[in-house]
């Protein structure tokens, strides 16, 4: 992952801001800044379809009222497009989050809840790189936080 | 005048009334405002201690300046306002009902089914903020979890919540509220002061928001009287009675404590942008009720 130090400080960062280093490629962001979402999680995912997904990033969608993470997954030979729903772009920013942080090409390892649509769509509860190393979601579910 | 052109002047008013106060240093006694703590007792009453915290600000008027950016002690309110434990799906919260007495919303028969209705996934879709109404109702934008700016002038207090819209409220006990026949997300809200107590009346909803994600209800008969008091210059104490003889066997008191951050600076949310859980939302709608995707 590579982080734009040239991104000026807004004011109002310094007391949330999460410790994101070009040099740390981990991101954990643990501030207490609140897990936003506009609609009833249970209502659009499913408990009991978890899903466990490792793919290259294809974009970013800095958005709102979500972000998104759009991956390519090689389904036995085969590639699937899966989006996955983060937080609030404000509650990114918040926790220290940039449109630069995740760059296309990044491999993750998403863990998530399908949405009842039955879709190639899933709200992100945790993301790790290959190595175990963990990147925080930012996930509409706050349970998905209150767990890290 | 049109609703667009108030809030222009109430801002006008604003920003000359705060450089007028950063300009001058508060000169009107601590009134009660530092022993209005007691109220914290509550459901709302931990957090930020008060022992070391600077005094109630004040208005050149000698009124509180309960103005800044804030985030609310919410408890979880916004997946239950009465205390409820977690699951995977939606999160614990630890009740801010504080009357009646054991916490429990005092629902009439009808609405706990319509209750339980409202909290199978086909009905998540009728949320009308997962629609992006962002104009979110009387109380729910106060624990929503999601920062609000209060503006304030002698005349009148301005809400900024960072996602779910802003309340005007007029500062005139004078003042009458609209006619019956005019219904409002937000209500018509008139305000004045009692002692160092911010008093705010609203009526005129119109029934449609949720007080929350799992779908607590109010209808349009719904009337809120909100009490803000400040405990020191970083802290009120929110208390708002809600009383909805459609939905409720009784009123009903919720009590919040609202944090200020003197760094907080709001941040733009434009909902509407790119809504993709709306459709994800109609589809399991649809299929609950029988209806095929187009």
């Amino acid at each position: 992952m590579t982080v734009n130090s040239q991104i000026p400080t807004p004011r109002f960062q310094t007391a949330r801001r999460c410790t994101i280093g070009a040099a740390a490629l981990a991101v954990l962001c643990l501030a207490a800044a609140p897990v936003l979402a506009h609609h009833s999680f249970a209502a659009e995912f499913d408990e009991n379809k978890p899903i466990k997904l490792s793919g290259k990033v294809v974009e970013m969608r800095w958005s709102n009222p979500h972000a998104w993470i759009y991956l390519d997954v090689n389904n036995n030979g085969k590639t699937e497009r899966w989006a996955f729903e983060t937080g609030a772009a404000n509650g990114l920013f918040r926790r220290g989050w940039r449109k630069e942080d995740l760059p296309a090409g990044t491999v993750l390892v998403i863990q998530g809840w399908q949405a009842r649509n039955g879709t190639n769509t899933a709200n992100a509860g945790s993301i790790t790189f290959p190595d175990g190393r963990r990147l925080f979601a930012g996930s509409s579910n706050p349970n998905a936080e209150r767990d890290k | 005048m049109s609703a667009r052109v108030i809030l222009g002047v109430v801002l006008a008013g604003v920003l000359a009334a705060g450089e007028a106060s950063a300009q001058g240093a508060p000169t009107a006694p601590q009134g009660r405002g530092a022993g209005a703590g007691g109220q914290g007792a509550g459901a709302a009453g931990r957090g930020r201690g008060t022992a070391a915290a600077p005094p109630v600000r004040r208005m050149p008027d000698g009124k509180p300046d309960l103005s800044g950016f804030y985030d609310s002690v919410h408890r979880g309110a916004n997946y239950g306002i009465e205390e409820h434990a977690g699951s995977t799906l939606t999160p614990p919260g630890q009740g801010i009902v504080v009357d009646p007495p054991d916490g429990k919303l005092p629902l009439q028969e009808w609405a706990k089914e319509e209750l339980k209705s409202r909290q199978t996934p086909a009905r998540g879709y009728d949320d009308p903020t997962a629609h992006c109404i962002m104009a979110a109702g009387v109380p729910r934008g106060f624990y929503v979890p999601s920062p609000f700016f209060i503006m304030q002038t002698p005349t009148h207090i301005v809400v900024l919540f960072e996602r779910m819209a802003w309340r005007h409220i007029p500062l005139d006990p004078k003042r009458k509220h609209l006619p019956d026949s005019i219904r409002l997300w937000q209500g018509d809200s008139v305000g004045h002061w009692e002692g160092d107590t911010l008093v705010v009346n609203s009526q005129n909803f119109n029934g449609k928001p949720w007080l929350n994600e799992v779908g607590e209800i109010t209808s349009h008969a719904l009337t809120v009287v909100e009490r803000f008091t400040p405990v020191n210059a970083n802290t009120i104490m929110y208390r708002a009675t809600l009383t909805d003889p459609i939905v409720y066997t009784r009123p009903f008191t919720i009590e919040v404590q609202f944090n200020r951050d003197p760094n907080g600076e709001m941040l733009e949310v434009a909902c509407h942008e790119d809504n993709q859980d709306l459709q994800h939302m109609k589809d399991v709608k649809d299929a609950g009720t029988g209806l095929e995707k187009k």
